[in-house]
């Protein structure tokens, strides 16, 4: 029989190309965007070597925006993903309803960050949304959910993580459903209390759904746009942006291409740090096992 | 015989559909009243000028801003669009991205617009632009709350605090404000600026040629820092689109709102003819008294492909019984010289800006759109830490040497 090695490259060919057309040239263009002082209209401009990068770290309001990028990746990843643990772990049981409660918490899931923004829009207004009305019951005054500047991040990453949750509780609900009974019934005979069971039986067997849920949401962490868009555009002043928006705002906005290209290779150069740090040490364990 | 007919008949078709013009306009006109008076005189272009087919695409009014250079850019570029007079149109006039249009005004420019509109309207020796109205800006209020308290509208910066702090004791918000789009905060800047610095000083800071960090900014923040610092403004204000912040007026909870006169055009019924506005409060007496007045209208990008029927269209807006529709359904003023102002309302914003000692547009139209999101971010700022001045000015300093060096 003749070798067919060639077969698979074959079907590569394609998506192969048409990956090098829309990913890897742009990413070439955006890297040499950022050398230059376009303004995104003009037809010339010309090539000012690292400028837009030097500026770029004496500017105040990019430290805001990679500051907020590191709230979202705690916020988004470390809060959201425990939380689906919790709510599948509850959902798990059998009782009256337990469908319906699934569904519900579902749904966001469903939603796209836009629709999801503009929810949060109603619930976070300040003077007739719903969390402020709830509020006042307590007599707690009208929170400017996003318009103080301290809070407006914490805001945008509570309105994300709604749909996070759900999304990390799907993976948890399909994850137990993988736990053999018979082995945490065995831990139950050896005496293991509920905490023992759960920490050395459960947790160990929902090694795979974790890894993907935190490796998701680390990601939607760092390419956070639409929500931040929906809700504030970045503001007020800047507060809540993160780089996407702080790179939108400056390359479509304010006319400067180049500098707008200078934040998107940052960011894509610690996204990239994130995906190889993952691919050398989670995914190899994970081969090895 | 009949196969001659039908070949006559294609033929005819096809001819008339290869002589059909097409014209594409993109409009940001998207709040209500606009759209509907705008889309009535398209329909009125269309019955006089039956061999063009007329497409009319609406966007958002923010959404607009940021997808026209894209359209300029690119090959396919819509024939008509909506713009702003002054700055924000000479920079896509600089770049080469516009049709001139000088053409199409028979007798000249002056023949239909006031010459002062000449300068907002061209750039080097060309005209890029068509305005087609203009509006004033003032303090709007309500009249009935005033009445209520027996307050009378105030004339200087003294009676302009007081008004205010009478408004605050009875438990009215005195002032409302919008700053999420930014913009409703540069109107607080330009009007202060014009009162404590006068008109050249606002026009070299406009140009770049006045530092921020200059004694006379600091001034003008001094100025705005008493509301600030009183609590005139509403709270959470960046929270709200203008629209959103005109409720607070038009429900009664605010007294009195900066804006140009297209508040009307979101403004309810009801409400409609308690609204009136009263000129910005006269700080310094040896200033005279400036005032800002925005031209809205329409250009052509180089790269349209009508650019026949788009200079046709145009010379219909130019027209004076095109302007005068537009005009007199909102309710503001017409560019074209020959219009008389709609209503009474009008005509007191008129004879304000006929008595005024000079104009400027707004600030996002007269100086450069970079500088001009920087300034007004910084602005906003201020509203919220009054306390981060020094910071911001320092800031906006380093933006305006970058841009106008």
């Amino acid at each position: 029989m003749k070798s067919k090695k060639w077969v698979p490259y074959a079907f590569l060919a394609l998506p192969l190309l048409m990956y090098s057309i829309w990913v890897i040239f742009p990413i070439f263009q955006t890297l040499y965007l950022s050398f230059t002082d376009w303004d995104g209209v003009s037809p010339e401009f010309s090539i000012i070597g690292w400028d837009n990068f030097k500026l770029l770290f004496q500017d105040p309001y990019f430290r805001i925006s990679l500051w907020n990028n590191i709230k979202w990746l705690i916020g988004f990843a470390g809060v959201s993903v425990p939380l689906g643990l919790l709510i599948a772990m509850l959902l798990d049981q059998k009782f009256r309803g337990s469908k319906v409660y699934k569904t519900l918490m579902y749904l966001p899931m469903t939603l796209s960050f836009v629709v999801i923004g503009q929810i949060w829009s109603w619930i976070l207004e300040p003077r007739y949304g719903a969390l402020n009305s709830f509020l006042s019951i307590f007599g707690i005054k009208s929170v400017g959910w996003l318009s103080d500047p301290n809070i407006v991040t914490y805001s945008l990453i509570m309105a994300a993580s709604w749909r996070q949750i759900s999304y990390a509780m799907v993976l948890y609900l399909a994850g137990l459903k993988q736990v053999p009974k018979e082995l945490v019934e065995a831990a139950w005979v050896d005496g293991a209390n509920g905490w023992k069971r759960f920490v050395h039986v459960i947790l160990p067997m929902l090694r795979p759904a974790t890894i993907v849920a935190i490796t998701v949401s680390v990601i939607d962490s760092l390419r956070a746009f639409d929500i931040v868009y929906v809700l504030t555009r970045g503001g007020p002043f800047y507060s809540s942006s993160v780089m996407a928006n702080y790179m939108y705002i400056m390359a479509f906005n304010n006319y400067r291409m180049g500098y707008g290209s200078a934040i998107a290779t940052i960011q894509f150069l610690i996204t990239l740090g994130f995906i190889v740090f993952y691919m050398r040490n989670v995914l190899k364990k994970e081969e090895a096992l | 015989m009949r196969k001659v007919l039908f070949v006559f008949l294609v033929l005819s078709i096809v001819v008339s559909l290869l002589g059909a013009q097409k014209l594409v306009i993109n409009s940001y006109m998207s709040d209500p009243a606009p759209k509907k008076v705008f889309a009535e005189l398209v329909e009125q272009f269309k019955a006089e000028h039956p061999e063009i087919e007329v497409t009319v695409n609406t966007f958002a009014h923010e959404d607009f801003k940021t997808l026209l250079r894209t359209w300029l850019n690119s090959s396919n570029a819509p024939d008509v669009v909506t713009w702003f007079a002054g700055e924000r149109m000479r920079y896509f006039a600089s770049k080469g991205l516009l049709e001139p249009i000088d053409d199409i005004f028979d007798g000249g420019f002056e023949a239909y617009f006031p010459g002062a509109f000449k300068s907002a309207s061209a750039y080097e020796d060309h005209i890029y632009f068509v305005p087609q109205s203009w509006y004033w800006w003032g303090v709007y209020y309500r009249k009935s709350i005033f009445e209520k308290l027996g307050l009378t509208v105030p004339v200087t910066w003294y009676q302009f605090l007081n008004t205010c702090e009478k408004l605050k004791e009875a438990g009215y918000i005195p002032i409302t404000i919008g700053t999420k789009y930014l913009w409703t905060a540069a109107g607080w800047f330009d009007y202060l600026n014009m009162r404590v610095n006068g008109l050249d000083y606002h026009l070299k800071l406009t140009n770049g040629e006045i530092e921020y960090t200059d004694e006379g900014v600091k001034k003008v923040f001094e100025y705005w820092k008493q509301l600030v610092d009183a609590g005139y403004f509403i709270s959470n204000h960046t929270s709200y689109t203008w629209q959103d912040a005109a409720n607070y007026l038009f429900t009664g909870d605010a007294a009195m709102y900066l804006m140009g006169q297209f508040i009307k055009d979101v403004a309810p019924e009801s409400v409609k003819d308690d609204l009136d506005f009263f000129r910005f409060p006269v700080i310094d007496g040896n200033i005279g008294l400036y005032e800002d007045t925005p031209i809205d209208g329409f250009m052509i990008p180089a790269k349209a492909q009508n650019k026949e029927a788009a200079k046709i269209f145009l010379e219909f807006i130019a027209s004076k019984e095109a302007q005068e529709y537009f005009a007199s359904n909102l309710g503001r003023l017409a560019a074209n010289k020959d219009v008389p102002a709609p209503d009474a309302h009008a005509q007191k914003g008129l004879d304000m800006i006929l008595a005024s000692d000079g104009v400027m547009q707004f600030y996002d139209r007269d100086t450069n759109p970079e500088m001009a999101t920087a300034g007004m971010n910084g602005f906003v700022e201020f509203m919220v830490y009054p306390v981060r001045i020094d910071f911001i000015l320092k800031n906006l300093e380093i933006e305006r040497w970058r841009i106008f060096k």
